[in-house]
C-alpha cells in the first residue's frame, strides 16, 4: 500500500496524462499552428504573426463580437430567467418542484441538435407546429422568426437554460431563510432584500451559472445554423471554416487561440472571486 | 387577561389571535396585552406555539383569526418591512456576508440614511451594548458567539423599533455566558426603556429577567403574572412542573395518597409542595416516615431523594439543617399545608 503524498500522486496519475494528451497537447498544437506561415501544413515553417494580422484585417473581429455579445445577451437573458424560477425551486419541496425540476433537466440528455431541429419544426411558416395549430384552430395566420438572429437567441437561451438554473438553485439554498426574514423585518423592501442580501448570498452560483452559460454559447455554433440560419457568422463557424473549406489552418488556428485569450480573460477573474472548495463542501 | 403591572397604558394588545397549519392548532385564542416599558416574557415547551405568536407579531405569518395592535393601530395586513418592530432570531441571523457595521447599519442603509450619520448611530449603538468601536470594521464571522448575540441586540435596537421581540436568542450558549447575557439583557431593558417581548422554554431564564411572564401550552397562555405570583401561585401541574423540580401529591377524597398522613380536606386534586418546603421533622401538617436514598450537595444547600413508600420525594435543606442526614437513615418528615399549592389540574 501507499500512504501521505506519494499515494496521491499515484492516483493522480492517470486523470494528470489524460489532460496531457487530451488537452494540453492539443492547445500546444493550436498555438503551435497559429504561428505557422499562411496556408500551409507543417509545423516546420518560421514562427509569424502574420495569421493573427490577418484575423484583423480581414474582419475576424466581427464573428468575436457576434459570438460574445450573443453569449452575453443570452447569459443576461438566461440569469433573468432562470433567477425566479430557481428561487421558487430552491424553496419548495414536494411533487409538483421535482416535476419540474425533471421536466427541465430531461432534455439535457438529449442530443443537442435534435432538440434544435424540433424547435425549428416548431417554429416554420405555414404547415410549422406553432404557425399551423394556429392557423387550423383559431385560423390566425403568423410568420416566422426562423431564420432570424432573434431564433437564434431563442435556441440559444433553450439549450443553456438548464446550466444556469441548477447552479442558481445551488446558490440561492445557500441564503439562509431566517436572513431574509431578518432582512425584511430591519425595513428592507423585496428589491432591497434582493440586493443586500439574496444576489450577494447565492454569488457563486450565480457566477458558476453565468460563467457555464457565457463559455457554451461562446463555443456553440448549431443555434445559428439550424435555427440562425447563418444570419450572423459566429466564431466557431469561422473557425471551421478556416480549416475545413478554406484550408487555412494556421488562421484557423489563431482564431481559436483567440477565443480562448477572450474564454480566459472573462473566466479567470471570475473564478478567482469564488470558493469552489467551499461551495462544493457545503 | 388581567393588566397586572401598574397603570401604564398597552403598547401591544393581542385580541383573540388563532393560527392554524392544517391540522394543528399553532396558536388557540390568544389575547394579552402588554403596558409601554415592559419586559414580557413567554415561556413554553417546544411546540407550544411561543414562536409563531411572534413570528405572528413581527409580521412573519399571517394569523387566521384576531387582531395585534400596536398602540391601537391594528398591525395585522402591515407587512414585515413596514412595522415598527425588531426581532431578534433565534440564529441572531447576522448578515455574514456584512461586517459587524453593515449589520447594525443595516435597517438605516434601507430608509436611506446616508453614510456618515448611520456611521455615528452604529458606533453609539456598540457602546450601549458594550462593544468597542474597533469592531466596526470587523467581520461577523470573527466574532465570538457572545459578541455576535450583542451585535444582533445592537442592529435591533439601531433600527429604533417601538417595541423588539426576541426568539430564545440566549438558548444555543453555554451555561456561564448565559447567566452573563441575561443580565446584561436585563440592563439593556432598562436603559433603553423599550418595551421586550421575549420567548424562551427556560422558566428560570424568564424569572431572572421578566416583569410578567405568561405560560404558554398547545397554543394558550395558561397563566399570566409576575414572576414572584407564578412561582407562589402556580395555577396548574403544568406550570409547577415547568419551574423544575416539585413534588406533586395527588389528593384523592381527603387523603393524600401514598403518604400516611391526611390532606385536611382538601377535596380531590393536587398538593405542589416544593423541595425547601420539606423539613426532618414530625411536628408538620402533614408527616410521613421516609428513608433518605441519596444526597446531592448543591452548594448553599443540600438536595436529599426521599423514599416514601415507592414513591421519590425531593427535599432542599440550608447548609446547617442538612448536617447529619445521611443516606440510609430513617425518620419522619414533613410540610405545613400553607406552604404548598392546592390545585384542581
Amino acid at each position: 500500500m501507499l500512504h501521505g503524498k506519494r499515494a496521491g500522486r499515484v492516483a493522480a496519475l492517470p486523470v494528470a496524462l489524460l489532460l496531457l494528451a487530451g488537452f494540453a497537447v492539443p492547445i500546444l498544437l493550436v498555438v503551435a499552428y497559429s504561428l505557422m506561415p499562411p496556408r500551409t501544413f507543417g509545423l516546420d515553417g518560421d514562427p509569424t504573426f502574420a495569421n493573427y494580422l490577418a484575423a484583423f484585417r480581414e474582419g475576424y473581429w466581427r464573428p468575436l463580437a457576434w459570438s460574445a455579445g450573443g453569449a452575453l445577451v443570452t447569459t443576461l437573458v438566461c440569469l433573468l430567467l432562470a433567477w425566479p424560477t430557481a428561487k421558487v425551486l430552491s424553496r419548495r419541496a414536494g411533487p409538483l418542484a421535482t416535476t419540474a425540476t425533471i421536466l427541465i433537466a430531461l432534455p439535457i440528455f438529449i442530443s443537442e441538435s435534435v432538440r434544435l431541429f424540433g424547435l425549428s419544426l416548431f417554429l416554420m411558416p405555414g404547415g410549422g407546429i406553432l404557425a399551423g395549430t394556429l392557423d387550423a384552430l383559431f385560423g390566425v395566420e403568423i410568420g416566422t422568426i426562423l431564420n432570424t438572429r432573434l431564433a437564434a437567441l431563442l435556441g440559444y437561451v433553450y439549450i443553456h437554460f438548464p446550466f444556469v438554473l441548477f447552479p442558481l438553485i445551488l446558490g440561492l439554498s445557500l441564503v439562509p431563510r431566517e436572513q431574509v426574514e431578518a432582512a425584511r423585518d430591519l425595513g428592507a423592501s423585496g428589491w432591497q432584500v434582493f440586493r443586500e442580501i439574496e444576489l450577494p448570498l447565492a454569488a457563486p452560483g450565480v457566477t458558476i451559472g453565468a460563467l457555464l452559460c457565457f463559455v457554451l454559447s461562446l463555443g456553440a455554433n448549431a443555434e445559428m445554423s439550424i435555427l440562425g440560419g447563418q444570419a450572423v457568422t459566429v466564431v466557431t463557424r469561422a473557425i471551421e471554416q478556416r480549416f475545413s473549406y478554406a484550408q487555412d489552418w494556421p488562421l484557423g488556428a489563431a482564431l481559436t487561440v483567440l477565443v480562448i485569450v477572450v474564454t480566459a480573460a472573462v473566466v479567470l477573474p471570475l473564478l478567482k472571486r469564488i470558493d469552489l472548495d467551499g461551495l462544493i463542501r457545503q | 387577561m388581567a393588566d397586572a403591572s401598574g397603570g401604564a397604558p398597552p403598547i401591544l394588545s393581542i385580541i383573540g389571535l388563532s393560527k392554524r397549519f392544517g391540522d394543528t392548532t399553532a396558536i388557540d385564542d390568544v389575547s394579552l396585552e402588554i403596558p409601554e416599558g415592559e419586559f414580557f416574557t413567554v415561556v413554553g415547551p417546544s411546540g407550544s406555539g411561543k414562536s409563531t405568536l411572534l413570528r405572528i407579531l413581527a409580521g412573519l405569518e399571517t394569523p387566521d383569526t384576531g387582531r395585534v395592535e400596536l398602540r391601537g393601530r391594528d398591525l395585522v395586513g402591515v407587512p414585515a418591512n413596514a412595522r415598527p418592530t425588531c426581532m431578534v432570531f433565534q440564529s441572531l441571523a447576522l448578515f455574514r456576508h456584512m461586517t459587524v457595521g453593515q449589520n447594525v447599519e443595516f435597517s438605516q442603509k434601507m430608509r436611506g440614511v446616508p453614510p456618515a450619520a448611520r456611521r455615528e448611530q452604529a458606533l453609539e449603538k456598540l457602546r450601549l451594548v458594550r462593544l468597542p468601536e474597533s469592531y466596526y470594521d470587523r467581520r461577523v464571522t470573527q466574532c465570538s458567539g457572545g459578541e455576535q448575540q450583542r451585535v444582533a441586540l445592537a442592529r435591533a435596537l439601531a433600527s429604533d423599533p417601538e417595541i423588539l421581540f426576541f426568539d430564545e436568542p440566549l438558548s444555543a450558549i453555554d451555561f456561564r455566558l448565559r447567566k452573563i447575557l441575561e443580565v446584561e439583557m436585563k440592563e439593556l431593558h432598562r436603559r433603553t426603556g423599550k418595551t421586550f417581548l421575549y420567548i424562551t422554554h427556560s422558566l428560570e431564564e424568564a424569572m431572572v429577567m421578566s416583569d410578567r411572564i405568561a405560560i404558554m401550552r398547545d397554543g394558550r397562555l395558561v397563566q399570566v403574572g409576575t414572576p414572584a405570583a407564578i412561582y407562589h401561585r402556580p395555577a396548574s401541574r403544568f406550570v409547577a412542573q415547568f419551574m423544575g423540580e416539585v413534588n406533586i401529591f395527588t389528593v384523592d377524597g381527603g387523603r393524600i395518597e401514598e403518604l400516611a398522613a391526611d390532606g385536611k380536606g382538601l377535596g380531590d386534586g393536587y398538593l405542589v409542595v416544593r423541595p425547601e418546603n420539606l423539613r426532618p421533622t414530625g411536628d408538620a401538617d402533614v408527616s410521613f416516615d421516609a428513608r433518605v436514598e441519596n444526597d446531592f450537595m448543591l452548594g448553599s444547600r443540600t438536595q436529599f431523594h426521599l423514599k416514601v413508600g415507592e414513591t421519590v420525594v425531593i427535599a432542599e435543606l440550608p447548609g446547617t439543617a442538612a448536617q447529619g442526614i445521611a443516606p440510609g437513615s430513617t425518620g419522619r418528615w414533613g410540610f405545613d399545608l400553607g406552604d404548598a399549592v392546592a390545585l384542581e389540574d
